[in-house]
């Protein structure tokens, strides 16, 4: 979902064995020819970055090797580790310190001399599919190569099988940025559509059988959830109390309301004491709009979404696709949580085991999990029985090995993103929700006020 | 299923350890067993015609299976003996989309004495008494190697022990009819045993970061039991028998202990948070099954007798394993409740007894037992399923002392678990058990 604003790099051709059939009981779908279509959520981007210990878990090879059995033959534009940008890591929970892993990602796939069948592309949205080929060296070159758009390359590969998830970018930039402009940072309802109908029907003409996934609130995630609106004492993790009451953070129009959140970005802002009333140590200097979702944002943001969504389910009605509810698990998520094997997974930054170190993006974990959601509507839809993934990989274990980084003297030039610096001190009730694991019900932390 | 505490439960816990001081030699942790935790082995010559003996209870298990046998009892009997519970198979085959395909896990051989002793004394012609102790119920669930168990998280061990004193009072109405009513009180403790386990932020991955042992005083509870067993003709008898629910409510202890992640930081976050090495009080409580019986009993030829029974048992009661932790702040950890939505259930018995010469019968009986738990809620901590039993049996009578043993196979139907509670947890495999019984009695 975040644009890489520039990419030198040289493609070469190499061939590449074609995909063979299965024994998997894939019922009346066919994944001899699988594509994806997305954005950062299909491509596998996690933790602020795109890379390979991360795209190899991404949930369209997951699907690929569940329905086919095969463990080659699904291409992705694979980037080595660290990434393109750097994906981040926690370097400390106390003080809190996340930032990008060093050194930087080459790709690795380039010289393919056909389409990947991953062709989605972090940071695009719904037009994105369906009409931008190039962006100036950035995401888009990387992964499309010059040969057309997500669409037209996908069209291009005569899919038996296709997913499609996108529409996150087209309401993700306003909340990222704390601003909603229409047209700009939030797409219009009605070009929206139009670009979705383009998209299906252009698959649906090649016969491929399709699933879909629908957008989910965005205002639910750990970027925005995270920080409390109100002051916090860092030694306690107790909010500040003044005459009994909470303080609320300073926001570009005054003290933050109850359905104001702050931006993850804005940590870096309030270790310098901006967003904090003097008197309480901070330097009075109200955080910038660009930090703050307020709750007039959030509810355009949330009704845009159920729009989008609206227009979703009728277009894979219309299609015959198999549709996830991707919006009805993250809320799930953020009520319940999700409790495998005794451990509950909830959208809590850092511990919820769900969200990665961006506060956006999944980790290997809930990636196997979205595959899953992918993989029972495709049965449910198509009369196949493909295997779940098995979550205990994504589970137990020390996590991804580190890729062995590939130096490369000709390195392309990279732009950091601001996800990635250094998110010093974050005080609030993160360490407090570390333990959970004694009843989902009553343990769960909750955040008082929180939507559902 | 939960319980906050009151005069009313205090007493009746001083009131369990003085009885468990009684008791607690007979003790002994009972298998999964009679499906659900019920044990239906309470003395041998019953169960060599699986328990099918509502209509015959003419040995001192009738205290367990119809107290209205007591009526016809004529001269003193007493019986000591214990059933031998052997799993010979107790297997967990994983399913994705956890533990996931291929993986395998077994709980630790069970091999268990459980005791029963009955002493029936007439009074008149027309009153009996009578006292029994046995163990109608029990469980133990416990998984090999639990530390790298999959379901640590959920269970690692669960064990409930019960022991029911049976007081009882037989009135022979009419020369074919009598009835029987006792009083029970069951002692029972209960231990659970799981790992805690949490995210950790560095790996996200799943991180051990303690171990909870939770473990109850002795508690007792109270209920009645009541037959009638009407011998209309020498070759037909029929039976009904029925024992209440009780409800035990327990309070005990629970311990953290902290399990290094291997990160300082994380451990020290985890610290914080759970109050590690204290003695935390908690209260629970189970409300136990009532069950009833319905036997009748034909004599096919003067030597051959064949008796076939219904049980119920209200499974409902179990609806949920609710734990408080009632030592306030810096001493407890959240409440959690199991939810276990079992349903009623009945189990089918069939009994043949043989008698070859006056003092000798071999007996044989098969037995369905129907599970009550839901699939849902089928897990580490009690993984239930449809059980068939087939028994033989032999029985000697002679004067002063006579004898009955009896082998029982028990075959668990494969159980698989394939969905969840809504908000449940997600742990899907199938659950493989077979066990063997033998039992062996006194009598004098």
């Amino acid at each position: 979902m975040l644009r890489l604003k520039t990419l030198a790099g040289a493609l070469a051709f190499a061939l590449i064995l074609p995909v063979t059939a299965s024994a998997v009981d894939t019922g009346s779908a066919d994944f001899t020819r699988y594509v994806a279509i997305g954005d950062s959520l299909t491509a596998g981007f996690m933790s602020g970055g795109l890379y390979q210990s991360a795209q190899r878990n991404s949930y369209p090879i997951l699907i690929f090797r569940q329905a086919t059995a095969q463990t080659a033959g699904f291409e992705q534009p694979i980037v080595s580790d660290p990434g393109i940008p750097a994906g981040s890591e926690l370097r400390s929970l106390s003080p809190l310190i996340i930032g990008p892993r060093p050194g930087s990602g080459v790709p690795l796939n380039l010289t393919l001399n056909r389409s990947y069948n991953n062709l989605a592309v972090p940071g695009a949205d719904v037009h994105d599919a369906v009409a931008t080929v190039t962006d100036n060296g950035g995401l888009h070159d990387l992964i499309l190569r010059g040969r057309g758009t997500q669409l037209q390359q996908a069209v291009g590969q005569r899919p038996t099988f296709t997913t499609i998830w996108i529409g996150n970018n087209d309401v993700l930039g306003a909340a990222l940025s704390g601003r909603v402009i229409e047209g700009v940072t939030i797409t219009p309802v009605a070009q929206f559509e139009a670009d979705l109908k383009t998209l299906v029907a252009a698959i649906g003409a090649t016969g491929s059988k399709i699933a879909m996934g629908n957008v989910p609130d965005v205002a639910g995630i750990p970027f925005v959830i995270t920080i409390p609106r109100v002051v916090v004492n860092p030694a306690t993790s107790q909010p500040v109390l003044i005459n009994g009451q909470p303080v609320p953070i300073i926001g570009p129009n005054g003290p933050l309301g109850a359905n104001d959140r702050v931006l993850l970005t804005a940590s870096t802002e309030l270790a310098k004491g901006n967003g904090i009333p003097v008197q309480l140590g901070g330097s009075g200097q109200p955080l910038a709009d660009q930090y703050i979702l307020d709750a007039n944002e959030i509810s355009t943001i949330s009704a845009r979404v159920a729009a989008y969504n609206g227009i979703i389910a009728s277009v894979a009605n219309t299609a015959g696709a198999a549709l996830v509810d991707a919006n009805g698990v993250f809320r799930e998520v953020a009520s319940t949580g999700i409790n495998i094997g005794g451990i509950t997974f909830t959208e809590n930054f850092l511990t919820g085991g769900i969200f990665s170190y961006d506060g956006v993006h999944p980790t290997a974990f809930g990636y196997a999990y979205v595959a899953n959601l992918f993989i029972e509507a495709i049965n449910a839809k198509f009369g196949g029985e493909i295997p779940l993934v098995n979550l205990a990989n994504f589970m137990f274990g020390t996590g991804q090995a580190a890729s062995p980084s590939i130096a490369s003297a000709n390195a392309p030039e990279l732009i950091d993103l601001d996800l990635g610096a250094e998110i010093p001190t974050l005080s609030p009730a993160m360490v407090k929700t570390l333990f959970w694991a004694l009843d989902v019900k009553t343990q769960k932390p909750r955040k008082p006020g929180r939507r559902k | 299923m939960r319980r906050r505490g009151g005069i009313i439960g205090k007493t009746l816990a001083a009131a369990g350890k003085l009885s468990a001081l009684g008791a607690i030699g007979l003790l002994a942790a009972a298998p999964i067993h009679a499906a659900g935790f019920g044990i239906f082995e309470q003395g041998t010559k019953a169960m060599g015609m699986a328990g099918a003996f509502t209509a015959q209870a003419d040995d001192p298990s009738l205290l367990f299976h119809n107290a209205g046998g007591l009526a016809f009892i004529e001269e003193r009997q007493v019986s000591v003996g214990t059933t031998w519970f052997r799993s010979t198979k107790a297997e967990l085959e994983g399913a994705n989309p956890f533990p996931g395909e291929g993986y395998t896990a077994e709980q630790k051989d069970l091999s268990q004495l459980l005791p029963h002793i009955g002493w029936l004394q007439p009074v008149n012609d027309t009153f009996k008494l009578g006292i029994g102790v046995n163990a109608p119920f029990g469980l133990t669930t416990e998984w090999e190697d639990p530390d790298a168990f999959a379901g640590r998280f959920l269970s690692t061990k669960a064990a409930l022990r019960a022991v029911d004193i049976n007081p009882t009072l037989g009135w022979k109405v009419s020369p074919t009819f009598g009835i029987g009513i006792g009083a029970v009180a069951r002692v029972s403790d209960v231990e659970l045993r799981r790992n805690v386990g949490t995210l950790n932020p560095f790996t996200q991955r799943v991180a051990d970061v303690g171990r909870l042992v939770l473990e109850s005083d002795f508690s007792t509870g109270y209920g009645f039991n009541a037959g009638l067993l009407h011998k209309i003709n020498p070759s037909f008898s029929w039976g009904l028998s029925y024992r209440s629910k009780v409800k035990v409510e327990y309070e005990g202890e629970a311990e953290v202990t902290q399990i290094s992640t291997g990160n300082p930081q994380l451990d020290a976050a985890v610290r914080a948070q759970i109050p590690f090495g204290k003695k935390l009080p908690v209260e629970t409580e189970i409300e136990f099954p009532d069950m009833a019986s319905l036997g009748l009993a034909f004599s096919l030829t003067p030597t051959l007798l064949l008796e076939t029974d219904f049980n119920w048992t209200g499974w409902s009661s179990f609806d949920s394993v609710g734990i408080d932790f009632v030592g306030g702040a810096g001493n407890s950890l959240p409440d959690s409740n199991i939810p276990q939505q079992w349903e009623d259930a009945n189990n089918y018995r069939a009994g043949l007894r043989w008698s070859v010469s006056p003092a000798n019968q071999w007996r044989f009986g098969y037995v369905f037992d129907e599970s009550p738990q839901p699939e849902e809620t089928v897990s580490p901590l009690l993984p239930d399923a449809n059980r068939n039993g087939i028994t033989v049996g032999f029985g000697h009578d002679g004067p002063g002392l006579g004898y009955d043993v009896a082998v029982m196979y028990l075959d668990f139907e494969e159980r698989t678990r394939a969905k969840s509670l809504e908000d449940g947890e997600t742990f899907f495999g199938t659950y493989n058990t077979k066990a063997v019984l033998l039992g062996v009695t006194l009598n004098w």
